[in-house]
Formats: structure tokens, sequence, C-alpha cells
């Protein structure tokens, strides 16, 4: 049954890099609806809601990405919930993004000093509209490069979902290998395809970040 | 009823006292100089007229509004007290324009066009219309500070509070930052303004407070104050900075 590994691997290998994206941009909309709203509690002058979300951040850390995985896939099931591959993995990488991104937003918040929200405030603008016009613009500065970062780890770890089942990238390298047995080609060609996902991201966040200007 | 009113205001953070029943009024149109040393609660005197620190106790009232009163509008408030800092404080993402037409487009709603022509308009009391299109980085401290004025003149504030504006400025820089100060002086704009510079402060202020240990120590017409102070700290103080 092992054959050569053949053009037509190729283009399932590509192919099986869509999932991979999709994977990641599902668990960026998830994760960074999420993360905003954790950033903004993190941020506030109200204690309780720095210590939900610290809790929070905490909490989603301290356990294993392939944890929650498998507590989405394996344990809701167990709950009768059975969800697909896709979603359990889609609800894992939200929660685990969401906890990181709102970490490095809410680093990225509190940077801005203190003077600028209060420039906002004394021309009378409210604690929404100084974050929206005066504090979010700058923050997005600061935070590009940690959040590409992340983007970037975030890709790589996509490659966890192939565990439940989830056919992305890796898992496509995995079938491709038990076809053909060359594992050391398939593997070579899996990891310049996420170097090509993954670089141009970090090239990308260098040009943004020479481009905004904040208060220092 | 006065413009401003102080009354018994007291400022503390955690244990210490900032400010110690402090009473001021201050008339439309009329110009004060706040001086003293640094810890004397100068500063703070004035962030609490806009409400940027909250009092402990006592009453402060400004153009009719509790600014003590935590249920008061202190947005609609703020719209109508300018305060230039000493850090100038500008929004460094945005241009000159931006950093003014933003206040008056987002809290009065002024549709862009009119904030277009009202920015110009601001610039040119401030000498600067050609930097309209800059950003913060691109201007002296001078120039910057003449900018932040500009973004609250944007407002036509009806009191304008002016923090050591010029204690940050290079001094070749400070002249220019106290001519816009004068020229506002000349239209009537009410101002309180706590400074160092004490030879504008008795050219262009009506009256001279002199903050020590969080009270007001001691206040007068601006000739008469620097001429003959009453009390030892004052005469202490001015001998310090004028000698």
């Amino acid at each position: 049954m092992i054959r050569e590994l053949s053009g037509t691997d190729m283009l399932y290998l590509i192919g099986a890099m869509r999932w991979t994206v999709f994977l990641t941009f599902l668990a960026l909309s998830g994760g960074g609806a999420i993360g905003l709203l954790i950033a903004a509690c993190g941020a506030s002058t109200r204690a309780t809601l720095r210590y939900l979300a610290r809790g929070y951040v905490v909490f989603v850390q301290g356990i294993p990405l392939l944890v929650w995985l498998f507590i989405f896939y394996f344990g809701l099931s167990i709950m009768g919930y059975n969800l697909p591959p896709w979603i359990a993995a889609t609800i894992g990488f939200s929660v685990y993004a969401s906890a990181f991104l709102g970490e490095i937003w809410r680093g990225a918040l509190i940077s801005i000093p203190r003077t600028q929200w209060e420039a906002g405030l004394s021309i009378g603008l409210t604690y929404i509209e100084q974050l929206r016009h005066v504090i979010i613009p700058q923050a997005v500065r600061v935070a590009i490069p940690p959040t590409v970062g992340f983007i970037v780890q975030l890709i790589k770890n996509t490659s966890l979902a192939a565990v439940i089942g989830f056919v992305e990238l890796t898992r496509e390298g995995q079938l491709t290998t038990a076809a053909t047995f060359q594992p050391f080609a398939v593997y070579l060609i899996v990891a310049a395809l996420y170097f090509s996902l993954c670089y141009p991201l970090t090239r990308y966040s260098r040009i943004l970040e020479r481009q905004r200007r904040v208060a220092r | 009823m006065s413009l401003v009113e102080l009354k018994s205001v007291v400022k503390r953070y955690g244990k210490h006292t900032v400010l110690q029943d402090v009473d001021l009024k201050v008339e439309q149109g009329e110009i004060i100089a706040i001086i003293g040393r640094s810890g004397s609660g100068k500063s703070t005197l004035l962030r609490c007229i806009n409400g940027l620190e909250p009092v402990q106790a006592g009453q402060v009232w400004v153009d009719g509004v509790a600014v003590h009163d935590p249920a008061s509008d202190l947005r609609a408030l703020r719209a109508r007290v300018g305060i230039v800092f000493q850090s100038f404080n500008l929004f460094p993402h945005l241009t000159v324009a931006r950093n003014i037409t933003l206040g008056p487009m987002i809290v009065k709603g002024l549709p862009s066009a009119e904030a277009a022509t009202l920015a110009r308009e601001a610039l040119r009391r401030v000498g600067l219309e050609e930097k309209i299109g800059a950003y913060a980085d691109e201007l002296s401290g001078g120039q910057q500070q003449r900018v932040a004025i500009a973004r609250s003149l944007a407002m036509a504030p009806t009191i304008m509070l002016f923090d050591e504006i010029t204690s940050a400025l290079d001094p070749e820089l400070v002249g220019e930052v106290l001519l816009v100060l004068e020229a506002m002086a000349k239209e009537g704009m009410t101002m309180l303004l706590v400074t160092h510079e004490m030879n504008f402060a008795r050219r262009v202020a009506d009256r001279v407070v002199f903050m020590n240990q969080g009270r007001v120590w001691e206040q007068g017409p601006a000739q008469e104050f620097f001429a003959s102070p009453k009390t030892d700290e004052l005469k202490s103080f001015l001998s310090s900075v004028l000698h």
C-alpha cells in the first residue's frame, strides 16, 4: 500500500493549510472578543473587575492547551454534548487565546501614560470615548509585536487539534506519511508550509510598528 | 455667585493632607496666579476645580456646577473648563488638527467642516496655523504647549486652568507661550495659573494666591502682593525665588 510521494500529496498538504488558517482565524475571533473584555476589565479602575480578569487569565493559563481541547471534545461529549472536532477545537483555542490576548492587551492599555487619560477626560470625553479615540489607537501599536508573536504561536499550536481528529496541516502530514512512509520529506514540506504562514506575519508587524505614533 | 467658588475644601491622599480648608473665589474675567513651593497643593487645587481629583470635604462650585457632588455632570462641565498641563499631553497619534477637533466633534457633535474652521481659528490665536497637519513629535516643546492651549480654546471654555505650563520648557521657549497667555488675558478670559514665572504673575495677574502647607496662606492684588508681603512664609518664599 506504500506509494511514492507525489504532486497530489503536495496539493493535499497545501489544501490542509486552509484548515490551519481557518482554525487560527476562528480562535482569533473568539479569543479576541473575550480577550478585549478581559483586557478592558483588567485595566479598569474597579478592583473587582481587575480581580475577575486576573482570575480568568491565571485559571486558563494554568491548564495546558491540550487539556482544554480534551475537556471540550471528550469531556463535553460525556455530558451529552457531542461537538464536532472543529467546534470543540474552536472553543478550546478561543479560551486559550482569550487569556493570552487579554493579558497582552491589558499590558498595552496600562502602558499608555495616565496623563493621556486625563487629557481626554479634561476635554469632556467619557471613559469609552477616551478608550476609543485616545488610548486604544496608541495601545494598538504597543500591542502589535506581542500580538503577532502570539498569533504565530497560535498558528503552530493549532497542530494540537490533530489529536482530537481535526484534519489540519500536521494531521494531513501524518496521514501522508502513513501512506508514503517518507516522514522526512513530508515533514520538511509541512515545516516549510508553516514557515510560509508565519514569516510574512512577522514582517508585517515590523512595518505596522513603524507607522504609528504613541505617547512615551 | 462667583464663577469659581471653593468652600473649606479638603483633599487627602490616604493619610496625607494636600489641601486643608481652602477657600477661594474667582470672578468672571479675573486672572489669578497661584504660587508656592512644590508640594504646597497648587496643582492639586487646580485639578480639584475641574474634578480631575475628587475632594474629601468642602464644596467646589464652578459655573454653577457642584463639582464636589459625584452626581454632577462633570463631562458637560469639563467641556467649559479648559486645562493645560505641564507635560502638554497632546495626543501623539493624531495630527495637530485632529488633536484640536476631537473634543468639539465628539463632545459637542460639531460637523467636521465646522470643526476644521475652528481648529484653524484656534491655531491662529496661538500663532501656529502652518502646523495644522503636523504631529506632536515634529514640534518643539513651546509649539506643543501652544497647540495644547489651542486644543483647550477650541472648546470655547468659560475658564482656563494652567498647571505650570512653562515648567517643562527650555528657557528660550517660555516667552512664546507666555505671549499667548497674555493675549488671552487681554481678551478677557478667566484664568487660573499655577506658575513659577513671578515676573509674569506680577505683570499679568489681577490677584496672586500664595499656597503653603495645603492652605491659601496669603493673597492680594498683584502689585501689592509682591511689594509688601505680610506673612513671613511669603517673604521667605519670595526672597528665595526672586534672588
